[in-house]
This record gives C-alpha cells, sequence and structure tokens, in this order.
C-alpha cells in the first residue's frame, strides 16, 4: 500500500482514539479549574460508571438505551458523593493532600469493583456498530469512528455550554477567581459539585465508549494515565489545549505503533509528557501559575 | 434612621493567633454613604471581609461581637447567601474576571440579584451609569483601563441591585479625575437608588467629602467617629490623614 496512504489513515484511527482522550480530559481539566484539585481516580470513575452500564443493561436487561440512563444516574450519584464527602472537607488543604485522596478513591473503587464483577472481561452490548466507515478512501474501524463522532459532540455540547450558558458563566467565574465568584452571589461549591457531574458524564461516556471499543475489565480505567499526559501536553488549566492534546496524543500512539512498532505505542504519550514537562512544564496552552505534580 | 447594617465590638483572628480587629463597632444607617478610615493594617478590609463572610474562606474568623444585616445576625452566613441579602462587595482591587467580556462580568452578577429583572433592564442601567462600558460590552474585560475596570466593578454591583454596597479603595491606582469621576457617579447611584454605601479609603480628603458620616479604627478598634464636617475639623485627622500641617 502506498505509504502515504498508510499514514493518512493510521493518522485518521489516532486521531479518532483521541477523540475519547479529549472527553476524559475534559472532565478532569473542569474539576482542576474550579477547585485545583486533581483527579486521580478518574480513569476508575469511568470504568465503574462501564460497570454500572453493564448491570443495567445486561443483568437487569434495560437494553442499551435506558442502561445508559442508569449508568449516567449512578456515575452522578457516585461523583457528588465523592465530592461531598471525600474532598469538600479536605478543602484549603494541600495540593498534595487532595491528589493522595483522589488517588485512594481510585484504588477502593477498583477493589470494590473486582469484588463485585470479578477480574475477567465481561461482554457488554455493542452500542456501536462495528461495520468501517471510508472517509474519502480512508478506512477507519467503525467502532472507532463512532466513539469519535459521538465524543466530539458532547466535547462540542460541553464547550458551548460552558461558553454561553449562565451556569457556564458562574463555572467560569469560580474558576478564575472564587473570592470574588461569591461576592457575586455564586455558590462556589455548588459549582464545584457542578464540575463533578460534568466528570461524571464526561467519565460515563467515555467509559461506555472505551468498553465498546476495546473490551469491559477492571483496568479499563487505566487509560486515564494516558490521559495524564493529555494534561500535562495541553497545559493543565486550558480546556482548549486538552482538547487539541487528546487529538495530538491519540495521532502520535497510532503513528509511532505504526512506524517505530506496537511494543512503543504505549509508551509514547510518557515520553511525549516527559520532554514537555523539560521544555515546557506549563503545557502548550497553559499558564504558568499552576502547581505541577 | 434604621441602621441597615450594624457592627458590635467585633474581634476577628486570622490563623487561630493573629488578631485583626478587636473591638469594633460602627452602623451604617439605610442610604447613607459611612466612611472608614485607618491606616494601613488597621482593620479596614478585614471589616468588609466580616461582613460579607470572606473570612472562613481566608482562615480568619468572628470570635466576638456581632453583626446584624437588616435586624437579622448574619455572621454565621455563606458568603453566597449574604450577597442576596442585599449586601454587595466591591472588593479592594476591582477583580473584574479577566478573561471575561464586560457583559460575562455583568451576567456573573446576576446571581447576586435578590429579585430577579430583566437583564436588558439591569444592563441598561449600568451602561446608562458607565457609557464606557457600553462602547466596551464585547472586550475581554482584563484588557480596560484601570478606571473602567472600577466602573465594572461597581457596574456589577448595579446588576445585583442591592441595598448596601461595601466599597473597598475604589481610587487605588486611578488617576485623580477618574477618581472624581468614579466618586461623582457613587454619590449619584447613592442618591438615585437610595442605596447605602460603606466606604473604605486610604484617601481620606475624597472620602470624607462623599461620605456624610466616618469612623477612624486604629489596631483593629474604633477609635473616633463623627459627622464628615466634624471628622474634617478634627485636629489628629487633619495631621495624620487629610496632610494638613
Amino acid at each position: 500500500m502506498n505509504p502515504m496512504v498508510m499514514f493518512a489513515e493510521y493518522s485518521a484511527v489516532g486521531i479518532a482514539a483521541g477523540g475519547i482522550y479529549a472527553l476524559i480530559a475534559l472532565g478532569t481539566v473542569v474539576i482542576f479549574k474550579s477547585s485545583q484539585t486533581f483527579n486521580f481516580a478518574m480513569g476508575e470513575m469511568m470504568m465503574l460508571s462501564a460497570y454500572f452500564f453493564y448491570t443495567a443493561a445486561v443483568t437487569f436487561a434495560l437494553g442499551p438505551f435506558f442502561g445508559m440512563i442508569a449508568a449516567l444516574i449512578g456515575s452522578i450519584a457516585v461523583a457528588l458523593i465523592i465530592e461531598r464527602f471525600a474532598l469538600r472537607p479536605m478543602m484549603g488543604r494541600p495540593f498534595i493532600a487532595i491528589v493522595m485522596v483522589t488517588f485512594g478513591i481510585g484504588s477502593i473503587i477498583r477493589g470494590i469493583v473486582g469484588m463485585i464483577w470479578g477480574p475477567n472481561s465481561l461482554d457488554i452490548p455493542a452500542i456501536l456498530a462495528r461495520s468501517p466507515v471510508m472517509i474519502g478512501g480512508l478506512f477507519i474501524p467503525g467502532k472507532t469512528a463512532r466513539a469519535f463522532a459521538i465524543a466530539v459532540v458532547i466535547v462540542g455540547a460541553l464547550i458551548a455550554f460552558l461558553r454561553y450558558s449562565r451556569a457556564g458563566i458562574a463555572l467560569r467565574a469560580a474558576a478564575a477567581d472564587q473570592i470574588t465568584a461569591y461576592s457575586m452571589g455564586i455558590d462556589v461549591r455548588g459549582v464545584i459539585a457542578f464540575t463533578w457531574v460534568i466528570a461524571a458524564i464526561t467519565g460515563c461516556i467515555s467509559g461506555v465508549l472505551m468498553a465498546n471499543v476495546n473490551s469491559l475489565t477492571p483496568s479499563l480505567g487505566l487509560v486515564a494515565l494516558n490521559v495524564l499526559s493529555v494534561i500535562i501536553l495541553g497545559g493543565m488549566n486550558s480546556i482548549g489545549g486538552v482538547l487539541i492534546a487528546g487529538f495530538i496524543i491519540g495521532w502520535l500512539e497510532s503513528v509511532t505503533g505504526w512506524l517505530i512498532g506496537t511494543e512503543f505505542r504505549e509508551i509514547t504519550p510518557y515520553v511525549l509528557a516527559l520532554l514537555i514537562l523539560l521544555i515546557r512544564p506549563t503545557g502548550l496552552f497553559g499558564t504558568a501559575e499552576i502547581e505541577r505534580i | 434612621m434604621a441602621a441597615a447594617l450594624e457592627i458590635k465590638n467585633l474581634a476577628v483572628v486570622y490563623q487561630g493567633v493573629i488578631q485583626a480587629l478587636s473591638s469594633l463597632s460602627l452602623r451604617v444607617p439605610a442610604g447613607s454613604i459611612v466612611a472608614l478610615l485607618g491606616a494601613n493594617g488597621a482593620g479596614k478590609t478585614t471589616t468588609l471581609k466580616a461582613i460579607s463572610g470572606f473570612l472562613p474562606l481566608q482562615d480568619g474568623r468572628i470570635t466576638h461581637g456581632t453583626i446584624t444585616i437588616g435586624g437579622e445576625d448574619t455572621s454565621a452566613l455563606a458568603p453566597h447567601m449574604i450577597v442576596r441579602r442585599g449586601i454587595f462587595h466591591v472588593r479592594e482591587g476591582r477583580h473584574v474576571f479577566g478573561e471575561m467580556t464586560v457583559e460575562e462580568n455583568l451576567i456573573a452578577a446576576t446571581f447576586a440579584q435578590r429579585k430577579s429583572r430583566p437583564r436588558k433592564v439591569a444592563f441598561d442601567e449600568v451602561y446608562g451609569y458607565f457609557p464606557i462600558l457600553s462602547q466596551r460590552r464585547g472586550q475581554q474585560a482584563g484588557y480596560l483601563s484601570g478606571g473602567e475596570q472600577q466602573m465594572l466593578a461597581i457596574g456589577r454591583a448595579l446588576v445585583a441591585d442591592p441595598e448596601m454596597i461595601l466599597l473597598d479603595e475604589p481610587s487605588l491606582g486611578l488617576a485623580p479625575l477618574i477618581v472624581r469621576d468614579i466618586f461623582q457617579i457613587v454619590e449619584q447611584i447613592n442618591r438615585d437608588k437610595k442605596v447605602s454605601i460603606l466606604l473604605v479609603e486610604q484617601n481620606a480628603v475624597i472620602a470624607l467629602k462623599y461620605a456624610s458620616y466616618g469612623y477612624v479604627i486604629e489596631n483593629g478598634r474604633t477609635v473616633l467617629e463623627g459627622s464628615a464636617a466634624e471628622l474634617s475639623a478634627n485636629e489628629d485627622i487633619q495631621k495624620f490623614y487629610l496632610g494638613v500641617d
């Protein structure tokens, strides 16, 4: 096959995979922007959501549609509980202490999921059609392409919401300056709880998409570690930055896998993250006052 | 006249040890402009933060005394609830949301409204007092001049349509002509809308020109009070705050 066509095809596949990264990163960044909390439990929240989907759709035989709704409700409830009982009491504590709390919550979720659903891969109802999508002669696997389309729609809707709605303005105000936001009558704690709801939604959708594209196991959430490199690349406080970074990382993974070998695929995001930390620690689009982890 | 705000023997401690206020009392009658004077670190801004409920956000705590707004003790309320009772704090240093547009800044202030009113009515009122903001409405607030940012900060208070504005150092870093303009508009707002104003100002000359009554605080306690005319005539005030020899 013509190398240029191959390159284009791998690029398209990579960018499509990056859509889910962008979705996960968006959930992480809105929490970070509003409360300077880096949520290391994001991957586990995703994974738990996918199990909620499985349980509702398969065990209770509700089907994919109501399964998705049940999964969303469950994910939001879990996120609000985490915010209310684990993170709100930590307000004003050192950054690293809060990060460790989210880390611990991630471990707890992984443990509980392992106990309830077991370590083996489960079959979830296919919500994404398998038939490949052809774009201008390029062949893109069906599930990846459709997952990308869904991710892009959700990301677009969320950005429009943050940009134009009154609640979005409250969120940006609280992110920019908490005390002044309070002085505007904005319930900053309510806004922070709301960012957890957004993270629950993006986590739930990306979790179910990932479980469809790959498979449903308790290690599903490990993909969120790739997202850490997305966030380092994009800049932790830049929503636009992490979206672009999501696509860059997805693309790079795919292209390195093709050019150098699939065994290098996994480490690519981390190598890139390391380089970025050395060269431009605030990320491509972030601003300086962020405390790095 | 009825007191819109009354503070009695207020004591405030930061981080459990730093005594910022020890015994501060003042009252702001409805519809008046009251000035709070004092040197750097005397406790002026802390007083405003205590009123608007910001202390817990900065590891501060009221250890003694009461703050009542329209007869209700508000010292335990969360800050966003205090705003919604009609006390709007225009913070020192303006604190506009720099990455948001002028209009988005005004929308943010709609959360402070006690009664919601149509955005257009509220914003037209702001643009009526500050026509320059109307021209800048689509611009990022971070690119406004200092004076315009102060106007926007006061404009946000207008959107909230409060009973009282806590105005902290509105003259800070602004050219004298702009300071005069802003004070004239503040006075006009006070007159038109019967909104009372508690004014904290380093610039005692201008504060006593627009206020009807004033308090002087030193080391966290009220040491002197009187009408603006009395304070202006007081020898100590002339010496320490007005720069008269």
